[in-house]
Protein backbone atom coordinates (compact mmCIF):
# COMPACT_ATOMS: atom_id res chain seq x y z
CA UNK A 1 0.00 0.00 0.00
CA UNK A 2 1.19 3.28 -0.69
CA UNK A 3 0.54 6.47 0.65
CA UNK A 4 -0.08 9.19 -2.07
CA UNK A 5 0.80 12.69 -0.70
CA UNK A 6 -0.78 15.60 -3.08
CA UNK A 7 2.18 17.99 -4.03
CA UNK A 8 0.49 21.30 -3.98
CA UNK A 9 -0.52 20.08 -0.08
CA UNK A 10 2.98 19.27 0.45
CA UNK A 11 4.34 22.44 -1.03
CA UNK A 12 1.76 24.70 1.41
CA UNK A 13 2.27 22.47 4.37
CA UNK A 14 6.18 23.01 4.20
CA UNK A 15 6.01 26.98 3.22
CA UNK A 16 3.78 27.12 6.62
CA UNK A 17 6.51 25.44 9.06
CA UNK A 18 9.20 27.56 7.26
CA UNK A 19 7.53 31.04 7.78
CA UNK A 20 6.80 29.58 11.33
CA UNK A 21 10.27 29.37 11.97
CA UNK A 22 11.07 32.15 10.22
CA UNK A 23 8.66 34.56 12.18
CA UNK A 24 10.13 32.74 15.08
CA UNK A 25 13.69 33.79 14.64
CA UNK A 26 12.54 37.33 13.51
CA UNK A 27 10.64 38.23 16.71
CA UNK A 28 12.91 37.25 19.28
CA UNK A 29 13.09 40.42 20.96
CA UNK A 30 16.42 41.39 22.41
CA UNK A 31 17.16 42.57 25.84
CA UNK A 32 18.46 46.14 26.19
CA UNK A 33 22.79 46.31 27.01
CA UNK A 34 22.91 46.50 31.13
CA UNK A 35 25.10 49.06 31.08
CA UNK A 36 22.40 51.24 29.19
CA UNK A 37 20.24 50.37 32.86
CA UNK A 38 23.19 51.80 34.77
CA UNK A 39 20.32 53.90 36.99
CA UNK A 40 19.49 50.88 38.81
CA UNK A 41 21.54 51.08 42.19
CA UNK A 42 24.67 49.36 41.77
CA UNK A 43 23.99 47.45 38.93
CA UNK A 44 21.42 45.09 40.91
CA UNK A 45 19.92 43.11 37.43
CA UNK A 46 16.39 43.04 39.58
CA UNK A 47 14.35 46.24 40.26
CA UNK A 48 11.20 46.68 41.62
CA UNK A 49 9.41 50.10 42.12
CA UNK A 50 7.44 48.78 45.96
CA UNK A 51 5.46 52.32 45.80
CA UNK A 52 2.99 51.53 42.98
CA UNK A 53 0.13 50.25 44.83
CA UNK A 54 -1.91 47.34 43.12
CA UNK A 55 -5.42 46.97 42.73
CA UNK A 56 -6.65 43.71 41.02
CA UNK A 57 -9.51 44.24 38.66
CA UNK A 58 -12.83 43.71 38.16
CA UNK A 59 -14.36 41.95 35.22
CA UNK A 60 -13.03 44.08 32.48
CA UNK A 61 -11.99 47.01 34.53
CA UNK A 62 -8.05 46.88 33.52
CA UNK A 63 -8.34 50.63 32.77
CA UNK A 64 -9.96 51.88 35.42
CA UNK A 65 -7.29 49.49 38.04
CA UNK A 66 -4.72 50.40 36.13
CA UNK A 67 -5.22 54.29 36.07
CA UNK A 68 -5.79 54.36 39.69
CA UNK A 69 -2.09 52.33 40.24
CA UNK A 70 -0.59 55.08 38.08
CA UNK A 71 -2.29 58.21 39.81
CA UNK A 72 -1.76 56.86 43.64
CA UNK A 73 2.23 56.19 42.87
CA UNK A 74 2.12 59.95 42.13
CA UNK A 75 0.45 60.38 45.27
CA UNK A 76 -2.97 61.14 44.09
CA UNK A 77 -6.03 59.82 46.12
CA UNK A 78 -8.11 57.93 44.11
CA UNK A 79 -9.09 54.51 43.48
CA UNK A 80 -10.55 52.35 40.94
CA UNK A 81 -14.21 53.23 41.91
CA UNK A 82 -13.75 56.74 41.58
CA UNK A 83 -12.22 56.39 38.29
CA UNK A 84 -14.82 54.10 36.58
CA UNK A 85 -17.03 57.02 36.39
CA UNK A 86 -14.54 58.82 34.40
CA UNK A 87 -12.87 55.71 31.98
CA UNK A 88 -15.08 52.76 31.52
CA UNK A 89 -17.82 52.36 29.26
CA UNK A 90 -20.00 49.46 30.35
CA UNK A 91 -21.56 49.09 26.57
CA UNK A 92 -17.62 48.46 25.15
CA UNK A 93 -16.95 46.46 28.65
CA UNK A 94 -13.65 48.58 28.84
CA UNK A 95 -12.24 51.88 28.52
CA UNK A 96 -10.50 53.54 25.66
CA UNK A 97 -7.13 54.79 25.86
CA UNK A 98 -7.65 58.49 24.96
CA UNK A 99 -10.15 58.64 28.35
CA UNK A 100 -7.21 57.19 30.23
CA UNK A 101 -5.00 59.82 28.95
CA UNK A 102 -7.88 62.74 29.35
CA UNK A 103 -8.10 61.42 33.11
CA UNK A 104 -4.84 61.74 34.18
CA UNK A 105 -4.65 65.18 32.55
CA UNK A 106 -7.85 66.02 34.21
CA UNK A 107 -5.61 65.36 37.38
CA UNK A 108 -3.13 67.66 36.50
CA UNK A 109 -0.42 64.77 35.25
CA UNK A 110 1.27 65.20 32.68
CA UNK A 111 1.10 62.34 29.99
CA UNK A 112 4.27 61.19 28.33
CA UNK A 113 4.10 58.54 25.34
CA UNK A 114 7.14 56.80 25.39
CA UNK A 115 8.96 55.65 22.04
CA UNK A 116 8.01 52.39 22.09
CA UNK A 117 11.25 50.51 22.46
CA UNK A 118 11.85 48.04 25.45
CA UNK A 119 14.84 49.97 26.28
CA UNK A 120 13.23 53.57 26.79
CA UNK A 121 10.49 51.17 29.36
CA UNK A 122 13.07 49.94 31.03
CA UNK A 123 14.88 53.00 31.16
CA UNK A 124 11.63 54.77 32.65
CA UNK A 125 10.61 51.89 35.40
CA UNK A 126 14.91 51.98 36.22
CA UNK A 127 14.15 55.77 36.97
CA UNK A 128 11.62 55.43 39.12
CA UNK A 129 8.90 55.90 37.35
CA UNK A 130 5.64 53.13 36.34
CA UNK A 131 4.91 52.43 32.89
CA UNK A 132 1.43 52.17 31.96
CA UNK A 133 1.29 49.62 28.65
CA UNK A 134 -1.63 48.42 26.52
CA UNK A 135 -1.33 44.99 25.36
CA UNK A 136 -3.53 43.12 22.75
CA UNK A 137 -3.58 39.66 24.24
CA UNK A 138 -5.07 37.66 21.79
CA UNK A 139 -4.47 38.11 17.66
CA UNK A 140 -4.63 41.15 15.74
CA UNK A 141 -7.88 40.06 13.51
CA UNK A 142 -9.70 39.49 17.28
CA UNK A 143 -8.30 41.67 19.41
CA UNK A 144 -8.35 41.43 23.31
CA UNK A 145 -7.30 44.88 24.40
CA UNK A 146 -5.65 45.46 28.02
CA UNK A 147 -3.73 47.59 30.36
CA UNK A 148 -1.64 47.36 33.24
CA UNK A 149 1.20 48.82 34.31
CA UNK A 150 4.57 47.82 34.52
CA UNK A 151 6.85 48.54 37.86
CA UNK A 152 9.79 46.55 37.71
CA UNK A 153 12.03 43.91 35.55
CA UNK A 154 14.33 41.46 36.47
CA UNK A 155 16.84 41.64 33.96
CA UNK A 156 19.18 38.65 34.64
CA UNK A 157 15.85 36.46 34.28
CA UNK A 158 14.59 38.66 31.75
CA UNK A 159 11.17 39.28 33.19
CA UNK A 160 9.47 42.47 33.01
CA UNK A 161 7.12 42.81 36.76
CA UNK A 162 3.76 43.97 35.92
CA UNK A 163 0.66 44.97 37.71
CA UNK A 164 -1.93 43.41 35.81
CA UNK A 165 -5.54 41.99 35.25
CA UNK A 166 -5.54 39.98 39.07
CA UNK A 167 -2.36 39.40 39.36
CA UNK A 168 -0.11 42.32 41.53
CA UNK A 169 3.99 41.43 41.30
CA UNK A 170 3.06 39.11 37.53
CA UNK A 171 6.47 38.18 36.31
CA UNK A 172 6.11 38.15 32.49
CA UNK A 173 8.77 37.18 30.30
CA UNK A 174 10.09 39.57 27.48
CA UNK A 175 8.83 36.86 24.82
CA UNK A 176 5.54 37.10 26.45
CA UNK A 177 5.38 40.66 26.45
CA UNK A 178 6.79 41.78 23.39
CA UNK A 179 4.48 39.88 21.73
CA UNK A 180 1.60 41.07 23.21
CA UNK A 181 2.59 45.04 23.31
CA UNK A 182 3.65 44.47 20.13
CA UNK A 183 0.03 43.96 18.83
CA UNK A 184 -1.00 46.94 20.54
CA UNK A 185 1.34 49.32 18.86
CA UNK A 186 3.96 49.23 21.25
CA UNK A 187 2.12 52.13 23.44
CA UNK A 188 3.41 52.85 26.59
CA UNK A 189 2.72 56.37 28.62
CA UNK A 190 4.51 57.89 32.02
CA UNK A 191 2.46 60.07 33.94
CA UNK A 192 3.83 62.70 35.89
CA UNK A 193 4.04 65.78 37.50
CA UNK A 194 4.58 68.46 34.84
CA UNK A 195 7.70 69.54 37.04
CA UNK A 196 9.45 66.28 36.53
CA UNK A 197 10.84 65.44 33.38
CA UNK A 198 10.60 61.32 32.40
CA UNK A 199 13.80 59.51 31.78
CA UNK A 200 13.87 59.49 28.19
CA UNK A 201 12.04 63.11 27.55
CA UNK A 202 12.85 64.15 24.15
CA UNK A 203 12.34 68.06 23.82
CA UNK A 204 9.86 68.56 21.24
CA UNK A 205 8.29 64.96 22.38
CA UNK A 206 7.89 66.77 26.05
CA UNK A 207 6.37 70.44 24.78
CA UNK A 208 3.99 68.17 22.80
CA UNK A 209 2.20 66.70 25.60
CA UNK A 210 2.75 70.03 28.10
CA UNK A 211 0.81 72.05 24.50
CA UNK A 212 -1.84 69.06 25.12
CA UNK A 213 -2.22 70.43 28.75
CA UNK A 214 -2.47 74.18 27.54
CA UNK A 215 -5.45 73.20 25.05
CA UNK A 216 -7.45 70.77 27.74
CA UNK A 217 -7.46 73.88 29.71
CA UNK A 218 -5.22 72.81 32.25
CA UNK A 219 -3.33 75.80 32.25
CA UNK A 220 -1.16 76.01 35.58
CA UNK A 221 -0.08 72.91 34.41
CA UNK A 222 0.95 73.78 31.24
CA UNK A 223 2.87 76.60 32.43
CA UNK A 224 4.39 74.40 34.74
CA UNK A 225 5.36 72.02 32.03
CA UNK A 226 6.67 74.88 29.73
CA UNK A 227 9.18 76.22 33.12
CA UNK A 228 10.10 72.63 33.39
CA UNK A 229 11.48 72.35 29.76
CA UNK A 230 13.02 75.82 29.62
CA UNK A 231 15.31 75.07 32.56
CA UNK A 232 15.78 72.11 30.94
CA UNK A 233 16.33 72.60 27.37
CA UNK A 234 17.48 76.15 26.53
CA UNK A 235 17.29 75.61 23.05
CA UNK A 236 13.82 74.91 22.47
CA UNK A 237 11.72 78.45 21.62
CA UNK A 238 8.39 76.60 22.03
CA UNK A 239 9.43 76.28 25.90
CA UNK A 240 9.15 80.21 26.13
CA UNK A 241 6.34 80.82 23.85
CA UNK A 242 4.36 78.40 25.79
CA UNK A 243 4.57 80.60 28.93
CA UNK A 244 3.72 83.74 26.63
CA UNK A 245 0.69 82.53 25.50
CA UNK A 246 -0.33 81.08 28.14
CA UNK A 247 0.02 84.93 30.00
CA UNK A 248 -1.96 86.38 27.47
CA UNK A 249 -4.51 83.99 27.83
CA UNK A 250 -5.40 84.92 30.60
CA UNK A 251 -5.30 88.30 30.12
CA UNK A 252 -1.89 89.49 31.39
CA UNK A 253 -0.14 91.28 28.35
CA UNK A 254 2.37 92.65 30.42
CA UNK A 255 3.95 89.52 31.48
CA UNK A 256 3.20 88.20 28.52
CA UNK A 257 5.31 90.80 26.67
CA UNK A 258 7.95 90.00 29.11
CA UNK A 259 7.79 86.24 28.02
CA UNK A 260 8.10 86.99 24.39
CA UNK A 261 10.73 89.75 24.98
CA UNK A 262 12.67 86.74 26.19
CA UNK A 263 12.18 84.38 23.17
CA UNK A 264 12.90 87.02 20.93
CA UNK A 265 16.30 88.00 22.49
CA UNK A 266 17.22 84.50 22.77
CA UNK A 267 15.64 83.49 19.79
CA UNK A 268 15.67 86.37 17.28
CA UNK A 269 15.04 84.38 13.82
CA UNK A 270 11.68 83.39 15.01
CA UNK A 271 9.05 84.91 13.37
CA UNK A 272 6.43 84.04 15.83
CA UNK A 273 7.75 85.30 18.49
CA UNK A 274 8.00 88.95 17.23
CA UNK A 275 4.12 88.66 15.73
CA UNK A 276 3.23 87.97 19.47
CA UNK A 277 5.05 90.23 20.93
CA UNK A 278 3.74 93.04 18.75
CA UNK A 279 0.31 91.65 20.08
CA UNK A 280 1.13 91.79 23.41
CA UNK A 281 2.93 95.46 23.40
CA UNK A 282 -0.39 96.68 21.42
CA UNK A 283 -2.91 95.49 24.23
CA UNK A 284 -0.28 97.76 26.40
CA UNK A 285 -0.47 100.68 23.97
CA UNK A 286 3.03 100.62 23.28
CA UNK A 287 2.22 101.62 19.28
CA UNK A 288 6.07 102.39 18.22
CA UNK A 289 7.35 99.09 19.58
CA UNK A 290 4.21 97.20 18.15
CA UNK A 291 5.11 98.30 15.30
CA UNK A 292 8.65 97.33 15.02
CA UNK A 293 7.63 93.80 16.40
CA UNK A 294 5.02 93.22 13.54
CA UNK A 295 7.56 94.41 10.96
CA UNK A 296 10.34 92.23 12.54
CA UNK A 297 8.08 89.47 11.92
CA UNK A 298 7.01 90.43 8.31
CA UNK A 299 10.74 91.08 7.44
CA UNK A 300 11.40 87.13 8.97
CA UNK A 301 8.65 85.20 7.35
CA UNK A 302 6.70 88.05 4.82
CA UNK A 303 4.91 84.70 3.63
CA UNK A 304 3.47 84.08 7.27
CA UNK A 305 3.23 87.47 8.61
CA UNK A 306 1.84 90.73 6.49
CA UNK A 307 3.36 93.31 9.05
CA UNK A 308 -0.18 95.13 9.73
CA UNK A 309 0.13 96.47 13.59
CA UNK A 310 -2.51 94.53 15.86
CA UNK A 311 -4.69 97.36 17.28
CA UNK A 312 -3.45 99.43 19.57
CA UNK A 313 -5.43 99.29 22.76
CA UNK A 314 -6.10 103.15 24.49
CA UNK A 315 -4.58 103.48 27.73
CA UNK A 316 -4.18 106.59 29.62
CA UNK A 317 -1.27 105.84 31.30
CA UNK A 318 -0.05 103.11 29.24
CA UNK A 319 3.48 101.13 30.66
CA UNK A 320 6.88 101.71 30.24
CA UNK A 321 7.55 100.42 26.34
CA UNK A 322 10.55 98.60 25.22
CA UNK A 323 12.57 100.18 22.47
CA UNK A 324 13.25 97.25 19.74
CA UNK A 325 15.36 96.47 16.94
CA UNK A 326 14.89 93.41 14.28
CA UNK A 327 17.67 90.92 13.93
CA UNK A 328 20.34 91.76 11.20
CA UNK A 329 18.63 89.98 8.07
CA UNK A 330 19.61 86.24 7.30
CA UNK A 331 18.82 83.83 4.58
CA UNK A 332 18.16 81.38 7.43
CA UNK A 333 14.40 81.71 8.24
CA UNK A 334 11.88 79.65 10.50
CA UNK B 1 -42.86 82.31 1.41
CA UNK B 2 -45.07 86.24 0.67
CA UNK B 3 -43.29 87.13 4.28
CA UNK B 4 -39.85 86.48 3.06
CA UNK B 5 -40.48 88.79 0.45
CA UNK B 6 -41.92 91.62 2.17
CA UNK B 7 -38.90 91.75 4.65
CA UNK B 8 -36.65 90.48 1.78
CA UNK B 9 -34.57 94.18 2.20
CA UNK B 10 -33.98 93.61 6.31
CA UNK B 11 -33.08 90.06 5.21
CA UNK B 12 -30.32 90.87 2.47
CA UNK B 13 -29.14 94.20 5.01
CA UNK B 14 -28.91 91.35 7.60
CA UNK B 15 -27.50 88.92 5.69
CA UNK B 16 -24.54 91.95 4.08
CA UNK B 17 -23.99 92.70 8.01
CA UNK B 18 -22.91 89.34 9.07
CA UNK B 19 -20.26 88.27 5.71
CA UNK B 20 -18.78 91.50 6.46
CA UNK B 21 -18.24 90.33 9.94
CA UNK B 22 -17.37 87.56 8.82
CA UNK B 23 -14.37 88.63 6.65
CA UNK B 24 -13.49 90.66 9.54
CA UNK B 25 -13.18 87.79 11.98
CA UNK B 26 -11.57 85.95 9.60
CA UNK B 27 -8.60 88.65 8.47
CA UNK B 28 -7.89 88.95 11.91
CA UNK B 29 -7.73 85.23 12.63
CA UNK B 30 -5.04 85.26 10.16
CA UNK B 31 -2.55 88.03 11.87
CA UNK B 32 -3.45 86.88 14.90
CA UNK B 33 -1.52 85.30 18.14
CA UNK B 34 0.32 82.20 16.96
CA UNK B 35 -0.38 79.32 19.05
CA UNK B 36 2.39 77.17 20.58
CA UNK B 37 1.30 74.12 18.76
CA UNK B 38 1.93 75.77 14.75
CA UNK B 39 5.14 76.64 16.51
CA UNK B 40 6.09 73.08 17.56
CA UNK B 41 4.79 71.48 14.52
CA UNK B 42 6.72 73.83 12.40
CA UNK B 43 9.89 73.02 14.48
CA UNK B 44 9.27 69.38 14.05
CA UNK B 45 8.96 69.68 10.57
CA UNK B 46 11.96 71.41 10.40
CA UNK B 47 13.69 69.04 12.43
CA UNK B 48 12.54 66.00 10.12
CA UNK B 49 13.55 67.43 6.69
CA UNK B 50 17.69 68.54 8.23
CA UNK B 51 17.48 64.10 9.28
CA UNK B 52 15.85 63.27 5.64
CA UNK B 53 18.43 66.01 4.40
CA UNK B 54 21.25 64.20 6.36
CA UNK B 55 20.29 60.77 4.52
CA UNK B 56 20.38 62.15 1.36
CA UNK B 57 24.53 63.02 2.08
CA UNK B 58 24.62 58.73 2.63
CA UNK B 59 27.03 57.35 -0.43
CA UNK B 60 24.54 54.42 -0.82
CA UNK B 61 21.78 57.13 -0.85
CA UNK B 62 23.38 59.07 -3.64
CA UNK B 63 24.75 56.00 -5.35
CA UNK B 64 20.95 54.57 -5.79
CA UNK B 65 19.15 58.26 -6.42
CA UNK B 66 21.89 58.37 -9.50
CA UNK B 67 20.88 55.07 -10.72
CA UNK B 68 17.13 56.11 -11.21
CA UNK B 69 18.39 59.79 -12.75
CA UNK B 70 17.52 61.86 -10.31
CA UNK B 71 20.22 64.53 -9.17
CA UNK B 72 20.76 64.93 -5.73
CA UNK B 73 20.12 68.82 -6.20
CA UNK B 74 16.67 67.89 -7.00
CA UNK B 75 15.66 65.53 -4.61
CA UNK B 76 16.62 68.44 -1.90
CA UNK B 77 14.50 70.82 -3.59
CA UNK B 78 11.79 68.80 -2.94
CA UNK B 79 12.57 68.16 0.50
CA UNK B 80 11.87 71.65 0.75
CA UNK B 81 8.26 71.69 -0.15
CA UNK B 82 7.09 68.38 1.75
CA UNK B 83 4.72 69.22 4.05
CA UNK B 84 5.15 68.65 7.96
CA UNK B 85 2.61 65.65 7.40
CA UNK B 86 4.78 64.07 4.91
CA UNK B 87 7.80 64.46 6.58
CA UNK B 88 6.38 62.83 10.32
CA UNK B 89 4.93 60.11 7.90
CA UNK B 90 8.76 59.33 6.70
CA UNK B 91 9.98 59.38 9.94
CA UNK B 92 7.22 57.17 10.91
CA UNK B 93 8.37 54.16 8.82
CA UNK B 94 11.99 54.62 9.37
CA UNK B 95 11.52 54.48 13.10
CA UNK B 96 8.53 51.07 12.62
CA UNK B 97 11.40 49.51 10.67
CA UNK B 98 13.01 46.33 12.55
CA UNK B 99 17.12 47.29 13.52
CA UNK B 100 19.03 45.87 10.91
CA UNK B 101 16.80 46.18 8.40
CA UNK B 102 18.16 47.95 4.93
CA UNK B 103 17.52 51.90 6.18
CA UNK B 104 18.93 52.69 2.83
CA UNK B 105 16.22 50.95 1.36
CA UNK B 106 13.20 53.16 3.21
CA UNK B 107 15.00 56.29 2.35
CA UNK B 108 14.98 55.53 -1.50
CA UNK B 109 11.50 53.90 -1.26
CA UNK B 110 10.04 57.19 -0.05
CA UNK B 111 11.93 59.31 -2.30
CA UNK B 112 10.40 57.02 -5.10
CA UNK B 113 7.44 57.81 -3.40
CA UNK B 114 7.17 61.11 -2.96
CA UNK B 115 9.78 62.80 -5.66
CA UNK B 116 9.98 60.01 -8.23
CA UNK B 117 6.82 59.00 -8.79
CA UNK B 118 5.85 62.58 -9.78
CA UNK B 119 8.22 62.31 -12.71
CA UNK B 120 5.88 59.09 -14.17
CA UNK B 121 2.77 61.43 -13.72
CA UNK B 122 1.28 58.87 -10.90
CA UNK B 123 0.39 62.46 -8.65
CA UNK B 124 1.02 65.60 -9.05
CA UNK B 125 2.40 67.12 -5.92
CA UNK B 126 5.38 69.05 -7.58
CA UNK B 127 4.17 70.90 -10.84
CA UNK B 128 7.82 72.39 -11.76
CA UNK B 129 8.25 68.94 -12.49
CA UNK B 130 7.65 68.18 -16.20
CA UNK B 131 6.32 64.17 -17.02
CA UNK B 132 8.13 61.50 -18.83
CA UNK B 133 5.62 60.18 -21.31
Amino acid sequence: MTISINPRLLRIAVSIVLATIVAGCASRPQWPESETLNTAPDGEQRLVLDDVPFYPQERYQCGPASLAMMLNSQGLNTNPEVLKELVYLPERHGSLKVELVAAARAHGLLVYPLDGSLKSLLDEVAAGNPVLVMQNLRFGWWPQWHFAVVMGFDAEERNLILHTDTRGHHEETVEVFMATWERAENWAAVMLPPDQLPATAEPLRFLVSANDLETTGRTLAAATAYQTAEKNWPDQPAAIMGQGNIAWEQGQPKLATDHYQRLTRKFPRVAAGWNNLAHSLAAQGCTTAAETAASCAAAINPERFDGAIPEIACTDNPDTCPVLQCPVPSDQTL
Amino acid sequence: MQTIRKHLRYVSFFMALVMAFGTVWASSATAGMVGTGELLTEQRADLDRQSLMNMLERDEVKERLAQMGVSQDQVEKRIQSLTPAELSSFEQQLAEAPVGEDVVGIIVLFLLVFVVTDMLCATNIYPFINCIR
